[in-house]
């Protein structure tokens, strides 16, 4: 089973508690928060799910929490608005602002667990290529500065000569370069390299 | 002594005879002059005969052309003349069909009670002004205005009505618009706010029934699935049982809010009724992004007030705020609401926003009816608020300074001794 969390996030705690019941049948993890506050300051970010918030709250809004998240630049977990019934402008704010999904109220009981398990699902791939290119981070890292120059010159086309040429080396001590990104870069075709190039951020800039 | 005599008698004579003259002639140049007097008073008086028809054909003419309806009246109703400006306005032909009749034929039958009342008065010598509806002698209807004066003969008794009538039934009508049309407004005024009401209403409901709902579905879903012992369903089922009653009890609420009856008096915990509002306000206020904070005094302030009628008040001013914030874009929207003791007595309810403020050329006016300063204001809501805060025996004012304005009313206290004996109070509520 997933060991994903929904996190609640209602002052109202009688339906915090009604929505624990409900999505407890499902066999997910449920957290409950009080307030936007309460959340910010107990929330653990590394546990994958996705957050259940309502719109209506006072003091600091649901829309105000997920500027916060937002403003911490930090991966977060989805979140899934409740709005009230033709609250439609403020649920148009909350998925310009980035939410990944929103429920009217009153909603069909499948309907939200369905949205649930879909952000559920969203943030696995989310984090699943965090994890990827954190991974992927680190191999870079490894290289030496030679290593990626000469990294860098073969994902342009280069052939080993023209690179040799420009980095005024012989074309063995190319070779010897070249061989020794692939094995560190865990790469086992010059597309496999190229693939991995592209998706570092750091090579493309 | 003969001729002497003779003498002496015709100078006695002649004395008697020149005295006699000198009468005469005196007594003539007096009739003479007594003639040219009466001459002269002759002529006097056919000059003023002349004058007098001069004026009254001038006067005439005055009467006749005049484009009012000037007419003359007796005690009993009987017109006794009237100018041509009168036969239009009652639909004549010609001067026959009024004169000599009542002019009672003319009054709507209902006026005609009034007509007769202010014609007394006049014959009893005073000036009256008065409006009838009159219909015609071609069965129009139409609203007329009097000014009529008292006619007094020599002896200086009242012997006729003078009257001038203008028909003002245009005026009536552009009046009894204005009239509807204020109606109308007061009633769009309780329909937006029962409109206002009713969102409020709406988003409340919405928390009672969706935590209903889902306790029933996870309830069902767990049946479903078998996986449940029937013990682990009561809890459930009771928040179920409690949320409905929670949702009872905000449509009971709702209902108070809306009833429009006398007011209910009570003792009344001023920052319960704060905290009401702000939940029915909530929705709205988060709609224009404003934030709402509290303040209130401790120790459960209590007023003598009808709460929701207090209620309505407070709701105004929030609401009026929150408004004013969001249609001048203001960059802070923040609304503190508090509750402050005010000497032994009273206790002050203050809103203080940080919108625009209040222009300092209209803040007199603010509380006045259809005075408003947001587009689709109607200018109730103030004057309402006004009419309710005075009729609790506070007052309410309006300040406007750098940052926003301040709405403050006071409400009488009820003195701390009063109120360790709470059920006094209960049997009003």
């Amino acid at each position: 089973m997933s060991d994903a969390t929904v996190f609640i996030v209602d002052d109202d705690q009688a339906v915090a508690r009604s929505l624990r019941w409900l999505i407890e049948t499902v066999r997910l993890k449920v957290e409950t928060f009080a307030s936007v506050q309460a959340f910010l300051d107990g929330y653990d970010a590394s546990k994958p799910g996705c957050l259940v918030l309502d719109v209506r709250m006072p003091g600091m809004s649901g829309l105000d929490l997920q500027e916060r998240l937002a403003a911490r630049r930090m991966y977060h977990v989805p979140i899934i608005f409740i709005t009230g019934h033709g609250d439609v402008q403020m649920a148009v704010r909350a998925v310009q602002a980035g939410a990944f999904d929103f429920v009217e109220k009153p909603f069909h009981d499948q309907d939200l667990l369905d949205r649930i398990q879909r952000a559920i699902a969203h943030d696995a791939g989310q984090r699943n290529r965090e994890e990827q290119r954190s991974q992927l981070k680190a191999l870079f890292a490894s290289l030496t500065p030679r290593e990626r120059e000469v990294l860098d010159l073969v994902v342009e086309g280069m052939s080993n000569k023209a690179i040799a040429n420009t980095l005024g080396l012989s074309a063995k001590t190319v070779e010897v370069h070249r061989a020794k990104v692939m094995e560190k870069m865990h790469a086992r075709s010059i597309s496999d390299l190229v693939k991995m190039a592209m998706q570092n951020p750091s090579v493309t800039t | 002594m003969g001729s002497e005599v003779m003498w002496l008698g015709l100078v006695a004579l002649g004395g008697g005879l020149a005295l006699a003259l000198i009468s005469l002639v005196y007594l003539l140049l007096r009739l003479h002059e007594a003639e040219l007097r009466v001459r002269a008073k002759e002529a006097e008086h056919e000059g003023v005969l002349d004058r007098l028809q001069e004026n009254e054909y001038r006067l005439r003419t005055i009467i006749e052309s005049e484009p009012e309806c000037v007419k003359l009246q007796a005690a009993d109703g009987t017109v006794l003349e009237i100018n041509p400006a009168g036969l239009r306005l009652v639909d004549a032909e010609c001067a026959e069909d009024i004169i000599g009749k009542r002019i009672y034929d003319v009054v709507a039958p209902e006026y005609i009670g009034i007509y007769q009342e202010n014609m007394a008065r006049v014959f009893a010598g005073e000036a009256a002004v008065y409006e009838f509806k009159s219909i015609t002698l071609k069965g129009r209807t139409r609203w007329m205005e009097t000014h009529a004066v008292p006619l007094r003969d020599a002896r200086s008794e009242v012997y006729a009505l003078l009257g001038i009538t203008r028909d003002i039934t245009e005026h009536k009508w552009a009046e009894e618009q204005g009239r509807r049309h204020q109606t109308e407004l007061a009633r769009v005024a309780r329909l937006s706010t029962m409109g206002e009401m009713a969102t409020g209403l709406a988003h409340e409901l919405n928390q009672p029934l969706a935590a209903i709902a889902n306790f029933a579905r996870g309830c069902i879903r767990r049946l479903r699935t078998g996986e449940v012992a029937p013990v682990e369903l009561i809890e459930p089922l009771e928040e179920v049982c409690e949320q409905a009653e929670r949702a009872g009890e905000i449509m009971r609420h709702a209902r108070d809010f809306v009833r429009k009856s006398e007011p209910r008096m009570s003792a009344v915990d001023i920052n319960q009724v704060v905290r009401s509002v702000v939940k029915f306000t909530e929705h709205e206020a988060r709609q224009h992004e404003t934030v709402v904070t509290l303040q209130l005094a401790p120790h459960q302030p209590r007023v003598w007030a009808d709460s929701i009628m207090v209620e309505q008040v407070i709701c105004n001013l929030v609401r009026n705020a929150v408004e004013a914030m969001a249609e001048r874009h203001s960059l802070r929207r923040e609304i503190l609401i508090r509750t402050v003791p005010h000497g032994e007595d009273k206790i002050e309810v203050e809103v203080v926003d940080t919108g625009p403020g209040i222009d300092e050329t209209v803040i007199d006016q603010v509380f006045d009816q259809f005075f408003t300063t947001k587009a689709e204001g109607v200018g109730m809501g103030l004057s309402i608020s006004r009419s309710i805060v005075e009729s609790h025996g506070g007052n309410i004012r309006a300040e406007s300074r750098a940052g926003g304005a301040t709405f403050r009313f006071t409400l009488q206290a009820i003195p701390v001794v009063l109120r360790k004996d709470e059920r006094r109070y209960s049997l009003h509520s």
